[in-house]
């Protein structure tokens, strides 16, 4: 599916982007690069084991509508990477331009050669009332490849008691592996989001959702080891499947820090060992 | 006086959408199973809004885009037969996990088998001739074929969705048969009005946020006691 042009964009819109490729010297991973653009940097607080650590920065302090950020990383053949973010990304409300209602853009595009591992685990991303974001994620990886993905979104600021009643998400991933889709994720909510939310059979009164995907020869021996870490979370509500090398895991909260403790776990769980720091 | 002709009347689709073919669709409940294991669904109020929400948001909806993409690959005037087996991986890769895969992918291959050794007329070429094939992209593809009216297609495949699962409602117990004919009539126009938009969209319109109804299907792998295979 191709994407569609970029409209001509309004003076204040903010484009960024970051890329990276990382390839296996030795023991160790090495990042080249990094290519950056707007108000995104990338940290690497762990460049000398074997895995690579690389944090993205978003000095702009969250998203606008308006604003579009493209991210392209790449492993090369036996290279190990976790991608990360500093803190949560916030999206901010949609602007009105040109009697339009702006919205924010993101793109992501991995790339996986056979051997490498790549983690995407950014922190969750915090959608203001009114806030429109398209996402879409592209994964491409060799078959022998690994690959561990979550992404959490939170639908309105909570803390600050704000329930999201408008505003729109797309969220599109395509996952191909040795060139053919063997995961996809389309989803799309619009309107008074808590409304939906709180029907029985979408949200069920949600107000964050995560998913996960791991593709991995051992995805399918660690469904047992991946239910246990999210069995105690009981304001959680989840579950793991898996089927062809890929595990999934999906999950919903009305308590978005219980949901990050859940997936915090299940990701602890499922890598063997705890996340980046940034994270805890 | 008369009304118009509008010309023959699907009846395939009587035949194909029947509980009597062979599809297996009945060993299936697309996650019910345990959300009424969980409560979520234990009359024939919870149950018509739990259906609601998959024809307005959820994979019924689904369904219907990936039904009425297949249907105007097979039935162009040039059908693009090449594209088929891409958009029936498509709809495979969008299964939220294992059993709601194998539950497209078994029905699905089984309707084709179906329809390739009973009814040559509506055999489209392009479905690959191995392995598993999305229900609703054989569907699309063989009333495509069969010169089926798209919209009429698409309402009954939405109606026969809700039919299949109410009837999955009865069978576990919290509705008599009573109610769930009373449901399936009160979700009709919600059939047709998805089966109308549908007959408009395009791949850009997939997307749904039935996020409870996908972990139910999850949550059905660990249920203990089972009927049925999703």
């Amino acid at each position: 599916m191709t994407e569609a042009a970029p409209s001509p964009s309004p003076s204040n819109r903010a484009r960024g982007a970051l890329a990276a490729g990382f390839r296996r010297v030795g023991a160790r991973t090495e990042v080249i690069g990094p290519h950056e653009t707007g108000g995104y940097r990338l940290r690497l607080p762990r460049s000398r084991g074997e895995t690579c650590e690389a944090v993205i920065v978003n000095t702009g302090g969250g998203m606008a509508g308006g604003d579009e950020a493209h991210f392209a990383f790449t492993a090369e053949a036996g290279a190990a990477v976790t991608l990360t973010t500093t803190a949560a990304e916030k999206v901010y409300r949609g602007q009105q331009a040109d009697g339009r209602t702006a919205g924010t853009g993101v793109a992501v595009d991995l790339a996986l050669a056979p051997g490498a591992r790549l983690e995407w685990l950014p922190q969750e991303t915090i959608l203001f009332d009114g806030a429109r974001l398209d996402r879409r994620l592209s994964v491409d990886m060799a078959g022998d490849s690994e690959l561990l993905m979550a992404e959490i979104l939170v639908f309105g600021r909570l803390a600050m008691g704000e329930t999201m009643r408008a505003g729109r998400v797309s969220d599109r991933w395509r996952l191909r592996r040795d060139g053919r889709l063997a995961y996809a994720e389309d989803v799309a909510i619009a309107g008074d989001i808590a409304a939906v939310l709180d029907r029985p059979a979408l949200g069920a009164g949600a107000r964050a959702s995560a998913s996960l995907v791991m593709v991995s020869g051992r995805a399918e021996g660690l469904v047992a080891a991946a239910r246990a870490a999210l069995e105690p979370h009981s304001a959680v509500t989840a579950g793991v499947s898996a089927w062809n090398g890929l595990l999934v895991a999906r999950a919903i909260s009305p308590s978005p820090e219980r949901l990050r403790a859940a997936i915090v776990a299940l990701l602890s769980g499922l890598r063997g060992r705890a996340l980046p720091r940034l994270w805890t | 006086m008369t009304p118009p002709d509008a010309g023959p009347s699907p009846l395939e689709l009587f035949a194909w959408l029947s509980p009597a073919f062979p599809v297996g669709a009945f060993a299936y409940s697309h996650g019910l199973e345990s959300a009424v294991d969980a409560g979520l669904v234990h009359d024939a109020a919870t149950l018509e809004g739990w259906l609601g929400d998959l024809l307005g948001h959820g994979s019924a909806r689904q369904d219907g885009v990936l039904a009425a993409e297949a249907w105007r690959l097979a039935a162009a005037p040039r059908p693009r037969h090449d594209l088929l087996g891409d958009l029936s991986d498509l709809a495979l890769a969008l299964a939220p996990g294992r059993e709601r895969r194998l539950e497209t992918g078994g029905t699905g291959r089984a309707f084709a088998e179906a329809i390739r050794a009973s009814w040559p007329g509506a055999a489209c070429p392009g479905l690959p001739a191995e392995g598993d094939v999305a229900y609703p992209v054989a569907f699309g593809a063989a009333a495509g074929t069969a010169g089926l009216a798209l919209v009429p297609s698409l309402e009954a495949l939405a109606l026969a969705f809700v039919g299949n699962l109410v009837s999955a409602a009865v069978r576990l117990g919290p509705i008599g048969q009573t109610d769930g004919q009373r449901v399936t009539a009160a979700l009709l126009p919600r059939a047709r009005a998805l089966g109308g938009w549908a007959a408009g969209s395009t791949l850009d319109d997939l997307g749904g946020c039935a996020l409870r109804s996908d972990i139910a299907a999850l949550q059905h792998e660990t249920l203990y006691s089972r009927l049925f295979r999703s």
